[in-house]
Formats: C-alpha cells, sequence, structure tokens
C-alpha cells in the first residue's frame, strides 16, 4: 500500500511538474497586420529554418503539416502550421508561438515531440522568432486536422517530455567568437539555432537526444547515414566554403555528389535563403572538417580530372568479380567517360562520398532508389535499379565500389545491409 | 560477344551480345519483340518498360549480363491484335492512345500495379503510374483503362 501511495504521489509531482498553463487564443478574427519588411524577412530566415521541409507533406499544401517523421520512438506527424484558427495556429498569439519554438509547448499547455526541433531553436534570437510567426501567420490559412502520431508505449504519455525537456534543452544563446569575423559567427549561429544540421549530422544517444560530445560526427535520417561534418567527415574531396555555398543552395557542387534523400529538401530550402546567409553557413561548416587524407584526395581528383575505368577486381574473389561485371555492365556507361550516350555526365565514382561513409546505408539507397529531383524541381536524376539488379549483385557492386572505387576496408554485415533495404522500402 | 539465355515470355530464346548490351535492344533487334519503345535511353520516360520477375523495369537500362534465370514478360506476352488480354482490351474499349508511343509501357507498369493491388486506389494508380510519361496527354483515359481493367466502376465514388 505504501509503494503505491508513493508511485501515485510520485506520478501527482510529475504530473503538476509537467503542466504548462494554456495561453489564451487570439480573440480578433480578422488576419494581423504585419510590417512587409518584417515579412519577408521572417520568409527568409523560415527557409534557413527548414520549416517546410516537415511541415509541408506536399507542395499542395505549403505548411499544413501530415508529414510522418519516423524515429526510434515511433512516428510523428508533422502538424498544420497555417494560420487555419480550427486546425492551424491562426489562434496562437506570439507569445506562444515563440513558447513553443523555444520550449516545445502548444499553445494549450502540452508539451510537443522533439520531432520539431525546438531543442535547436530554443538559441534562436527573439527577433528572428517574430519575423518567422510575422511569416507564418500571413501565408494561407488551410483545414488540415493533425494526424494522430503511432508511438510506443509509455512515449505517447506526453508529460514523460517535461523531464526530456529538464535534461536536454539548452537555452544558452550561441555565444560569438571573438577570433572569428562576423560571417563565421553568423554561419555559426545559422547551423545550430536555426538550421539544427546537428539533429541529423551528429549522433543521438538513448532518450534521442543530440550527442553534444560528437558534435556534428555523422547521424542518420530516414534510413540514410548523415556524413559526419566535423574532422570525421568522409568526404574523399575537401569541401571550400565556395563548393559548399554551391552545394547548398543548388544541389549539385564540381567533384562532389548530388545532394540525396532528406538532404535535397535542405538544399531547395537553402536555395531559397539569402545568399550571404548559406555562405556564411558553409564557411561555418567548412571550418569544422577536418582535411580528407592527402591519398585519397589526390587519388579521388585525379579520377575527376581524367576519367579512367576502374580497376579490374581480383580474379580470387568471386563476389568482387561480380560487382565488377555489374558496375561495367550498369553503371560504367554513364559514370566512366568514354562509353555510350550520357558519359561523362555523372560522378566518378572515387569522389563519391557514399562510398567512404562508415555504413553502405546511403550507397545501396542511391543504388536502389536513385535520385530524382523533388516535385517540380529541376535537378539531375540517377535512375532507380531497385528491381534492376538483385540483392546478390546490388552486394557485390557495392564491395566491388568500396574496394576498387574508393580503395577502403570492406563493410561489415554488407549483405544484411541489402537485405534489409529491400525489406523497407 | 557472349551468348545469353533468356525466358521471354515464356520462351527460351537464346542471343549473341555484348553483356551491357540493354534488354531493349535485344527485345527490339535481336527477339523481333517491338512492343517496347526506345524513349530517352536514361531510365526516364517509361516507354521501355518490361516485367522482369513480375517487377516493372525500364529495359533501357538492364543489361542483359544481369538478367540470368529471371522471367522476362513483354507487351507481346499479355495477348495478341486477336486475343488481347485485359489490360490491352480496356485500353481499346477507353481508345486510351492517341500516338500510342508510351502505351506498351504504360500497360506493363499497369500490369504490375494490378498484380500487387488488384482493385487499386485513385491515388495509388497515380503515383504508381507517375514513372511513364505521355506526352499525347492522354492521362485521363489511361487512368480510365486501368480502373476497367481492375473491374471497377468508371467514375471514383
Amino acid at each position: 500500500v505504501l509503494t503505491l501511495l508513493l508511485l501515485l504521489l510520485l506520478l501527482l509531482a510529475l504530473l503538476a511538474a509537467s503542466w504548462r498553463p494554456a495561453i489564451a487564443a487570439r480573440t480578433e478574427a480578422a488576419p494581423q497586420a504585419f510590417d512587409p519588411a518584417l515579412v519577408q524577412r521572417g520568409a527568409k530566415l523560415t527557409t534557413l529554418a527548414l520549416c517546410a521541409n516537415c511541415h509541408s507533406a506536399t507542395p499542395a499544401a505549403p505548411m499544413a503539416g501530415g508529414f510522418p517523421i519516423q524515429t526510434p520512438f515511433g512516428t510523428v506527424y508533422s502538424t498544420n502550421i497555417t494560420p487555419d484558427v480550427d486546425t492551424g495556429i491562426g489562434g496562437w498569439t506570439e507569445a506562444a508561438f515563440a513558447r513553443a519554438m523555444t520550449h516545445g509547448v502548444s499553445r494549450d499547455g502540452h508539451h510537443l515531440y522533439p520531432a520539431f526541433p525546438y531543442d535547436h531553436y530554443t538559441r534562436m534570437a527573439p527577433g528572428d522568432i517574430q519575423a518567422i510567426y510575422a511569416y507564418v501567420m500571413t501565408r494561407d490559412p488551410l483545414h488540415a486536422p493533425a494526424h494522430a502520431n503511432e508511438l510506443r508505449f509509455p512515449f505517447g504519455f506526453r508529460p514523460l517530455l517535461a523531464g526530456w525537456k529538464l535534461l536536454f534543452l539548452d537555452h544558452t544563446p550561441v555565444a560569438p567568437d571573438a577570433s572569428k569575423d562576423a560571417s563565421w559567427n553568423r554561419g555559426a549561429y545559422i547551423a545550430q539555432a536555426m538550421g539544427h544540421c546537428a539533429a541529423c549530422h551528429s549522433p543521438r544517444q538513448a532518450f534521442g537526444q543530440v550527442d553534444t560530445t560528437h558534435y556534428l560526427g555523422g547521424g542518420e535520417a530516414e534510413g540514410w547515414y548523415v556524413p559526419a561534418l566535423n574532422g570525421r567527415s568522409p568526404s574523399p574531396i575537401a569541401w571550400t566554403t565556395d563548393t559548399l555555398t554551391e552545394y547548398l543552395r543548388s544541389g549539385i557542387a564540381p567533384n562532389h555528389a548530388i545532394a540525396g534523400g532528406p538532404m535535397q529538401a535542405v538544399t531547395s530550402s537553402l536555395g531559397e535563403a539569402d545568399p550571404a546567409d548559406v555562405h556564411a553557413l558553409a564557411g561555418y561548416i567548412v571550418s569544422q572538417m577536418g582535411k580528407p587524407d592527402p591519398a585519397i584526395e589526390q587519388r579521388a581528383l585525379a579520377a575527376a580530372a581524367k576519367p579512367a575505368s576502374l580497376p579490374s577486381a581480383d580474379a580470387g574473389d568471386s563476389q568482387l568479380v561480380l560487382g565488377q561485371h555489374v558496375y561495367a555492365d550498369t553503371c560504367a556507361r554513364c559514370h566512366d567517360m568514354g562509353r555510350a550516350i550520357g558519359s561523362g555526365g555523372a560522378l566518378q565514382l572515387p569522389a563519391a562520398i557514399a562510398l567512404y561513409d562508415p555504413d553502405p546505408r546511403s550507397l545501396i539507397h542511391i543504388v536502389r532508389d536513385g535520385i530524382a529531383p523533388r516535385d517540380g524541381e529541376a535537378g539531375r536524376t540517377m535512375p532507380a535499379f531497385a528491381t534492376i539488379l538483385t540483392n546478390d549483385q546490388v552486394t557485390a557492386l557495392a564491395a566491388y565500389l568500396r574496394r576498387y572505387g574508393a580503395g577502403q576496408p570492406a563493410w561489415p554485415d554488407l549483405a544484411a545491409a541489402v537485405q534489409k533495404a529491400k525489406a523497407t522500402p | 560477344m557472349s551468348q545469353f539465355v533468356l525466358n521471354v515470355n515464356g520462351r527460351r530464346q537464346s542471343v549473341e551480345t555484348e553483356p551491357d548490351t540493354p534488354l531493349l535492344y535485344v527485345l527490339r533487334d535481336d527477339l523481333q519483340l517491338n512492343g517496347a519503345k526506345f524513349g530517352c535511353g536514361l531510365g526516364q520516360c517509361g516507354s521501355c518498360t518490361v516485367l522482369l520477375d513480375g517487377a516493372a523495369v525500364v529495359s533501357c537500362l538492364v543489361p542483359v549480363s544481369s538478367i540470368g534465370t529471371r522471367a522476362v514478360k513483354t507487351i507481346e506476352g499479355l495477348g495478341s491484335a486477336e486475343r488481347p488480354g485485359r489490360l490491352q482490351q480496356a485500353f481499346i474499349a477507353e481508345q486510351a492512345a492517341q500516338c500510342g508511343y508510351c502505351i506498351a509501357g504504360m500497360i506493363m507498369r499497369a500490369e504490375e500495379l494490378l498484380s500487387k493491388f488488384p482493385t487499386p486506389s485513385d491515388a495509388q494508380i497515380r503515383s504508381h503510374m507517375a514513372l511513364n510519361l505521355c506526352r499525347c496527354g492522354t492521362h485521363m483515359r489511361i487512368l480510365r483503362a486501368i480502373r476497367r481493367a481492375a473491374g471497377m466502376p468508371a467514375v471514383s465514388a
């Protein structure tokens, strides 16, 4: 009985501690008027904060939510942040919006899941939040009720999030570094407070919190390996501020792979941002990356400058020989210069970052699903080979490219990773 | 040159060609199966779509060396002019072809769809068929033909 009583008391204490008040809804029926300059600034900041990447499930319903975000705890659906009063945030005051952005609390007081990256927005300047509010509240209101989340027990119990926040929310503003110039500091702010790069580019720990001791040390998103941007960057060729700016704004830069997977939405959003801000972001990120191994970089640069076929596989290894044949018959026509139609248009594979990743997930994704421009956008494509190549062929191809394209030691459990990709489309 | 033995529309076929020859060229040039069309040669238009073990592939990107024992099915395998298959009948009934260049690919893509989802929703039809392009703009008729082949009412409820 005593234990039960204690448990009950604990539960009550938890509920009390997790309770947040509702903020009264806006009562004026008319849309709010904002200074157009503020709205315009908010539009640019929204592209840096990547709001639409998750809040627009389709281009047809911008900011109306419904995009599924897979987490280890289940699926969380983004919600409607158009100014619709019934299903969006039309009733939210600026104070309610700012509280959601920095404390992860909805207007009515319920805790929001950190799939919404408020664990980064905590560090956003109040003036920037105000501008984003002005932009969001002047969009077309769309009626779109929230999709129910699908979370494993006990994660559907929102008061637990109060404890998570107590442990993991950091409200310290991004501290300026006096030894760096204004652009670098701007980039540091964009990366950490707005663009929340670390949300995907850092590993996460048991409770889903970003592992701050391995800042930008590589993570995962939607089943892709997300490359490290710190000293452990797997990029075979060094990024410069200019090439990274080009990549972030267009998804394409010379001698680097095109953007794929979840990064496509990032580059299309940053393409709408203020170019000076993207340049600042690129400068900051480049400053975090180490230099590639000079031997690897030299080899990749040589391949990019003067294309040559990849080496023949060791004849004694039947899997590598199969991989070489798959490469020669399937990939080489675009990836090796001097072949049939389309040759020279595709990246020389010694320059392809996916071959140098610590695991093969991204390469398998690219081979199986290809890379297609997003709906309504122009861009380069790579065809999907999921139905063309068998699992054994994809496995052999990946093993061959890893060994002879990148010159790296074999990935462990490659065949299992291919099997898994096939099972989870 | 190497020899490849293929299973095409249930028949064993032997061809001698380079290993990186696209299946599309083998079908058209060596086997006189001219249903599948060369559109872009880059896997972007779908006019060369055929089935490989039941899965739709753009045959312009399939090297003959990768096929192995997998069964190839082309539009000729669905029926003939005298005895058209159910999708072919439905496409004729709806007059879904204008110039017709994309239609063999469209039908093969639809064949894959109906084998996975015998009574697909409109959204499923649209997203599944999105990989195949038609420049004449007969899309609405193509959608109707697929619904007809699936034995579904002409207008969705």
